[in-house]
């Protein structure tokens, strides 16, 4: 019997391995299994007030704490009929903007890029190019700034409620930012020049893309959720298209279309269904990549990171510069009993969230589908199409190809239940 | 939630109770998953004591000091996962930033035995809290006097 094992999958977020069954010097059977312990979120989030599922929720990822801020208070606010103000809008926007920088820059220079250069991680890669892996934290340091201007914090920030904020961020702290921004915004064009170099292998996958779609803006909070297959649905609807189920191997739930098929959250789905919604900024820099879209290649994700990171620079810059705080800071809430829908963008793709409430305001159900479990199935799929390659190599060859290819996803494991030991092995029959 | 993880954030907690004098005149920041943001906390700083908790083959409660230079010549296995450990950070500072060496830095590590998810410190971590409170309150005194 021939095995394969790999202990760990660095850099990605949570535990779980990869089984790959080979019968005949054939593929058999690919499995992610993903054993880092369930996290029952949904579980003990009912029965709380309300207000405390914004900071609650923000708990279940280091990376993207806004994102799940974001898309609870929305799924709330829906089902309370609360509208929030533009300037509550515009605020939840640039705190989303600092969230993507942090998160991409981390994921493209200290992630994905060491891979593609040949590098066993971020501290090789700097050893050889130290003025790159600087900037990249300088980068990534605005984007943890803005978090914390506007939340406190850059980790976990608390400022935001259902109905608005608790208090607006003082003007001068956001200004304040503004020369770095400025700084972030011309390195972030550098790094789409930087993506377009970098040696990419070939892979092309005929996915299904899924992301919030909305006419006039890039979208992050708001919108309708768009397939490349062309179908349209509601957030309220997303139920009735896109579905989760368990499976024995994994403690994260995957995702599937009505019709059983996988589908891709994400950047490239972002910037493949979204393109024409970037800022002019980042609109330069795409037709400057002179890109052939629809990106097919996983790994070319980290483009569209590169072009992404462009236009929430250029959106925090505008949203600072215009920032004009006035009023309340958040919406007065009457309580009923209700139940709401609430989408948003997290960094890795989308994050739904639903609540049911009573009359008092405390919680009486929930459920996340956050992004990964939504692309655990597609990453399998992705390593069958890779598996022969795999299963050729030595096991040491075998492992980085298969990390590089689950780390293009930035899968966030945690958040999913929540990686990687590799186990190749011959399947006797029987 | 990970048990002894919190390790560290009841250590200091403690120490700031039992040594307010000494609390008052330094900078006390309790980082939550700092990761790279490690760094920026240690910008400008002319010492730092680190306190965490640490996996070790050595019994759990175990308490390890680790000064500047043995810090310096940290070699990490790897930088694993979206959270980047103390090791690792300050092995890519070290490696980007020469204002890093002026820092002394001394980290204080407790060896942990339950990183499960739940509140609480294992007895075995908890009976060897008392002990890194005075150590680094000693560490302190010693670098503001």
């Amino acid at each position: 019997m021939k095995t394969i094992e790999v202990p760990a999958l660095a850099r990605v977020e949570g535990e779980g391995g990869l089984y790959i069954g080979v019968k005949d010097n054939q593929v058999v059977e690919i499995r992610l299994d993903i054993y880092e312990p369930p996290r029952f979120f949904e579980g003990f989030l009912v029965g709380r007030f309300l207000q405390e599922v914004p900071d609650i929720t923000a708990r279940i990822c280091g990376i993207c704490p806004v994102a799940y801020q974001m898309s609870s208070v929305a799924a709330l606010e829906k089902a309370l009929g609360v509208e929030v103000t533009p300037q509550v809008y515009a605020l939840r926007r640039l705190m989303y903007c600092g969230e993507y920088i942090e998160s991409h820059a981390l994921h493209i220079y200290l992630l994905q890029a060491p891979d593609l250069l040949g590098q066993p991680s971020a501290l090789d890669l700097a050893a050889i190019a130290p003025d790159v892996v600087r900037n990249a934290l300088r980068m990534k340091k605005i984007g943890n700034e803005i978090l914390k201007a506007i939340g406190g914090r850059s980790v976990h920030p608390v400022n935001a409620c259902v109905g608005g904020f608790y208090r607006w961020p003082d003007a001068s702290s956001l200004k304040a930012l503004l020369t770095e921004l400025e700084w972030g915004l011309e390195a972030a064009k550098e790094t789409v020049r930087w993506s377009l170099i970098l040696p990419y292998p070939d892979l092309e996958i005929d996915y299904e893309f899924v992301a919030i779609h909305h006419p006039e803006e890039y979208a992050v909070m708001h919108g309708d959720v768009f397939s490349s297959t062309g179908k349209k649905t509601s957030v309220a609807d997303y139920e009735m298209r896109y579905f989760e189920e368990h499976v024995e191997r994994s403690n994260a739930l995957h995702g599937h279309t009505a019709n059983g098929g996988t589908y891709l959250v994400g950047p490239l789905a972002r910037l493949n269904l979204n393109n024409a919604q970037l800022l002019p900024a980042a609109q330069a820099a795409l037709q400057g990549a002179k890109l052939d879209l629809p990106l097919r290649n996983p790994y070319k994700s980290l483009i569209a990171r590169a072009i992404e990171l462009v236009n929430f620079y250029e959106e925090a810059i505008q949203l600072i510069e215009n920032y004009l705080p006035e009023g309340p800071a958040h919406a007065a809430l009457t309580f009923k009993a209700g139940e709401g829908t609430g989408m948003s963008e997290a960094p890795r793709g989308l994050l739904y969230h639903r609540y049911k409430i009573d009359e008092q305001g405390m919680v009486r159900f929930v459920k996340i589908v956050p992004p990964t479990a939504q692309n655990l199935p597609r990453i399998e799929a992705d390593l069958l199409v890779l598996a022969p390659k795999l299963v050729d190599m030595q096991q040491d060859q075998a492992t980085i190809t298969a990390e590089h290819l689950v780390r293009s996803y930035d899968p966030c494991i945690s958040c999913a239940t929540h990686f990687l030991k590799l186990r190749v092995e011959n399947v006797r029959d029987g | 939630m990970r048990r002894d993880d919190a390790a560290g954030l009841e250590i200091v907690r403690l120490w700031q109770v039992q040594y307010p004098l000494s609390a008052a005149r330094v900078k006390v920041e309790f980082c939550d998953l700092p990761g790279l943001a490690l760094l920026d906390s240690l910008v400008g700083m002319e010492a730092a004591v680190l306190v965490d908790a640490i996996r070790s083959s050595a019994p759990p409660g175990t308490v390890i000091r680790l000064g500047p230079d043995e810090l310096a010549s940290f070699t990490p296995e790897s930088a694993s996962s979206h959270g980047w450990g103390i090791a690792e950070t300050l092995h890519l500072g070290f490696s980007l930033y020469a204002w890093l060496a002026k820092c002394k830095i001394t980290l204080f590590g407790i060896v942990g035995k339950d990183f499960e998810l739940g509140a609480g410190l294992s007895p075995e971590v908890h009976s060897g809290v008392q002990k890194v409170v005075e150590l680094i309150d000693r560490e302190i005194q010693s670098l503001i006097n």
